[in-house]
């Protein structure tokens, strides 16, 4: 299973039903006149070919280990919804810290002076958006 | 002699004061953060489209073409410098960066820069005689049309980006298929919306880009967790005269290369650059130093990048179809400012289009001038280190994703895409081909719906008309010589296997 070419024929697959079946929910008409079901339907037919034949493939290919680290795109997303969140119910200034703080973990190395220098850095930036180019950013 | 006119007329528009300082400013900032790790064009472009957003129309537009070339000069730049291969500077990393081991950057760096406005002038001149013309001929396209035309360039896209037809194609139609999102033009009916009311209006393009191409980068490289060693080296840049010689031919040449190869669908920068490259080891005078630190190995696909940067524009802004990504995000930009790329562009706004032709001209100086002589100043954005460094990207995701609509809640739709972005990258998959299905993928339908309601239902109307025949006639002979390449693969790789 551990195997990227065979993951990635599968991947499209399960795309391509999620997009087919839902499609299929929606009028199709008949070619003369298309209904919004039709075409989103073809072309994920398409693509369901497309999977099944990368899947057939990596029968062919050499086994190709698949990489996925979950720390650094957990720790990078996390960082992105607390920004969004805090700058929501708080302030965007603390936002901004925390992105700042929070996103660093994922760095090799890691230094609350530094961080410090950085979300200073940013929120300047944020304000010279704000007043020189009009950006409507809720800093405050 | 019209031609000159016209193009008179684009420099007044070029060379106001305002639309001066939005060209300056996009160059720079362009190279700034396109001399960034692991940020191409595609990637600065995003980043820095909504800043464009609160700019007036002509201004906008200049300053985001000013990005392109920025980013893809500063590209150059730490192609030549430091060996970080980019996406869109694979061939500058051979000789340039084997003139940097000689001690000899600046020379790698002048030849860029010299080479690059060689190439921009003779892709504009192109530019210029051309896009009114191929303006005449897009009359011609019906639906069905336009139709086999967007599949050509899916096929070319896809082969040449992903260098895969299988996976650059599932690409194209996942974009396609997202484009999909949102509510129905002809029946007003809601698709995949899931009931979501934010998806009633589709994704956001900014939030796809920024997730593909600015997160997942972002993560990438963190997870490879490299440090790089900063650029110290001292800086000659004048070339003494006999070298300054060698670059004119090899440069001439791969403009002209560069030029035509960015018209194609599909075609543009790349693979502009490895064919000047090719040619150049075929025919130039010192081809037996090729490969190893030559002038010519840098000035010819230089001017072919530049060249092809700038005529990949032609195919959008006549026939209105982008014919590459970094072309559909611009193609999207200029339908956030209200403007339709295509034919009835020249026409309906002569001022935005000589405006643009003359202000990369304007743009290409800027990088002469400004650019190659600051060029050892801002080598220091290689000092920074990576840790502070993806804070503020990811600042810069967030405030852009932010603007379009000033809406936070978009900033997770960006964080769902960064995390499909870093499943395809690990899968594999390239997102540049899913940019151009998702830009074409509502345009593709519309034509595809109205072909069939012309012909009555009947798929003939795709081959009876000859342009369209001829377009799927080539679609045809690709795909059966990739398969056929497929199908010997195998049978090689059974064969080999023992029984």
């Amino acid at each position: 299973m551990n195997d990227e070419n065979l993951v990635r024929g599968l991947v499209l697959i399960a795309i391509a039903l999620t997009f087919g079946l839902s499609a299929l929910r929606y009028p199709l008409g008949d070619f003369s006149r298309a209904g919004p079901g039709l075409f989103p339907l073809m072309v994920s037919s398409l693509l369901l070919l497309i999977g099944v034949a990368t899947v057939i493939k990596s029968r062919f290919d050499k086994r190709k280990p698949l990489y996925f680290n979950v720390r650094n795109i957990s720790i990078i997303l996390l960082s992105l919804c607390g920004f969004a969140l805090i700058s929501k119910y708080v302030n965007m200034i603390a936002g901004i810290v925390f992105m700042v703080f929070f996103s660093s973990f994922a760095a090799s190395t890691y230094s609350i002076a530094r961080n410090a220098k950085v979300a200073a850095g940013l929120v300047a930036i944020a304000f010279a958006f704000q007043k020189l180019l009009g950006l409507n950013l809720p800093l405050y | 002699m019209e031609v000159l006119h016209n193009l008179a007329f684009g420099f007044e528009h070029a060379l106001t004061l305002q639309n001066l300082m939005f060209c300056a400013i996009g160059c720079t900032v362009g190279t700034l953060v396109g001399l960034l790790p692991g940020l191409g064009p595609l990637a600065t472009i995003s980043i820095l489209l909504p800043l464009t957003y609160s700019i007036p129309t002509g201004g906008a537009l200049i300053m985001l073409a000013g990005i392109y070339y920025g980013a893809q000069y500063g590209d150059s730049v730490s192609a030549i410098t430091m060996r970080i291969p980019h996406a869109s500077s694979i061939v500058a990393c051979i000789d340039g960066y084997q003139l940097t081991l000689k001690g000899r950057t600046g020379l790698a760096l002048f030849t860029a820069g010299v080479s690059s406005f060689i190439g921009g002038t003779v892709a504009i001149v192109v530019l210029a005689w051309l896009a009114p013309a191929l303006g005449e001929v897009a009359f011609l396209f019906g639906p069905a049309d336009y139709c086999s035309l967007m599949l050509v360039g899916f096929v070319c896209v896809s082969f040449v980006t992903t260098g895969s037809l299988l996976n650059g194609m599932a690409m194209c139609l996942i974009g396609v298929l997202l484009g999909q999102i949102g509510t129905d033009i002809n029946s007003g009916m809601q698709r995949f919306t899931m009931n979501l009311s934010f998806l009633v209006d589709g994704v956001g393009l900014v939030s796809i880009a920024l997730g593909c191409f600015g997160i997942a980068e972002i993560t990438k490289n963190l997870d490879s967790g490299e440090e790089r060693s900063p650029f110290n080296g001292k800086i000659k840049l004048m070339p003494s005269w006999p070298e300054f010689k060698r670059i004119i031919p090899s440069a001439l040449r791969g403009s002209i290369i560069g030029s035509f190869l960015g018209i194609l669908p599909g075609g543009g920068p790349v693979i502009a650059q490895f064919a000047a490259y090719a040619v150049d080891k075929k025919v130039s005078k010192y081809r037996h130093e090729i490969g190893q630190g030559a002038i010519e190995g840098v000035a010819g696909q230089a001017a072919a990048d530049e060249a092809a940067a700038r005529t990949s524009f032609i195919p959008l802004m006549s026939i209105g179809i982008p014919e590459n990504a970094v072309m559909a995000l611009m193609m999207a930009a200029f339908i956030v400012k209200g403007i339709q790329p295509g034919p009835n562009m020249i026409a309906t706004h002569p001022d935005l289009f000589w405006g643009l032709v003359a202000s990369m001209w304007v743009g290409n100086c800027f990088l002469l001038i400004l650019n190659v002589p600051m060029v050892r100043y801002w080598l220091s954005v290689f000092k920074i280190p990576y840790a502070v460094l993806f804070p503020s990207i990811l600042f810069f995701c967030s405030i852009g994703t932010y603007s379009v609509n000033n809406n936070l809640d978009d900033i997770f739709i960006t964080v769902a895409f960064g995390l499909i972005g870093y499943i395809f990258m690990r899968l594999e998959l390239d997102a540049a081909p899913l940019m151009l299905g998702f830009i074409l993928g509502p345009m593709l339908e519309e034509n595809f719906r109205r072909a069939l309601l012309l012909s009555r239902g009947s798929f003939s109307i795709f081959v009876t008309r000859p342009i369209s025949a001829t377009l799927l006639g080539f679609i045809a002979a690709f795909v059966i010589w990739q398969l056929t390449a497929f199908i010997l693969q195998a049978r090689r790789a059974v064969r080999a296997q023992p029984a």
